[in-house]
């Protein structure tokens, strides 16, 4: 008898529904993002709006990667929903606390990804995953140092306009 | 002029047998015949992962203890040719027929793994 489905698809059901449940979370954080970029920029912190402009994107672009990887190994790609995405935050620095919190959140989905692949031997796809782990490095690493940002500026007087100003200097170059 | 007719024959392979029906996989034409509630229906790959679903999701102990909801369900599938209506009863024993069916084809997939694809 012929192995049809492993003809079909690369992918098992289980790994293929954790990738779309991923392509949600990226969506959402690409939204997220978004929402944060137009409270910045609502509230006079143009810099930190690029930035999370550009994060934005970013995401979008992650997004994209994990929808093309299923399509490209025979699943079905499934374009997500996405709701309830917060648009008024209550200080400059919960913007960024939730940056963080949702870059750890998506690392954490990920890491659950791979201990799937793991545990289904699925190498390819383990291998595919590498690219996104080294991502987060970079993503956690840009929001762990915007909010310490905070503690080492300060925010009593001019220190949001000088922590905006910071944020957009930011970078990771540590390969 | 000779005419050459060519005819595969439709060779159906058991995957999974319960009283209630069967489920057979044509290699010839890489999908599946259902032989459940009284109607023999085909389904290739994307479809039947997705009858899998929509038979999966439904939520039978809810439908049981809830006295408002209908005792049918009408199983639509996208792109798909057949569509059931089901008793609760005929979707508990579809689900079964489904379950025991994936397990078979996993099984096949440990096998043809072993057997062919691997070199040690």
């Amino acid at each position: 008898m012929k192995d049809i489905i492993r003809v079909q698809s690369l992918l098992s059901v289980g790994v293929e529904a954790a990738i779309n449940q991923q392509i949600k979370k990226e969506a959402q954080s690409s939204s997220i993002y978004l929402a944060m970029a137009s409270w910045c920029d609502r509230n006079g912190f143009d810099n930190s709006a690029d930035y999370f402009f550009k994060q934005s994107e970013e995401e979008r672009a992650h997004q994209l990667k994990f929808y093309k990887y299923v399509l490209d190994m025979g699943g079905t790609a499934i374009s997500p929903e996405v709701t309830n995405i917060k648009i008024e935050y209550n200080s400059f620095r919960e913007v960024f606390e939730d940056a963080l919190e949702q870059e750890v959140s998506v690392t954490e989905s990920i890491k659950a990804i791979a201990a799937r692949c793991h545990k289904e031997q699925d190498y390819v796809t383990l291998e595919f995953l590498n690219w996104f782990f080294k991502e987060q490095r970079e993503e956690e690493y840009k929001a762990r140092r915007a909010l310490e940002l905070f503690d080492v500026i300060g925010e009593a007087g001019t220190g949001r306009w000088e922590i905006d100003h910071h944020v957009s200097k930011i970078k990771y170059d540590n390969e | 002029m000779e005419v050459t007719e060519v005819t595969y024959a439709t060779e159906f392979t058991e995957v999974f047998t319960t009283k209630a029906g069967a489920i057979y996989q044509c290699d010839n034409e890489s999908c599946w015949y259902i032989d459940f509630a009284g109607k023999l229906a085909r389904f290739d790959y994307r479809c039947l992962l997705k009858l899998n679903k929509a038979i999966n999701v439904i939520d039978i102990e809810k439908r049981l203890l809830d006295s408002s909801s209908p005792d049918m369900e009408i199983i639509f599938i996208c792109a798909c040719d057949d569509t059931y209506v089901l008793t609760l009863t005929q979707i508990i024993a579809f689900k079964e027929l489904l379950q025991g069916t994936f397990v078979m084809l996993e099984l096949n997939n440990i096998i043809c793994t072993r057997l062919y694809r691997t070199a040690v």
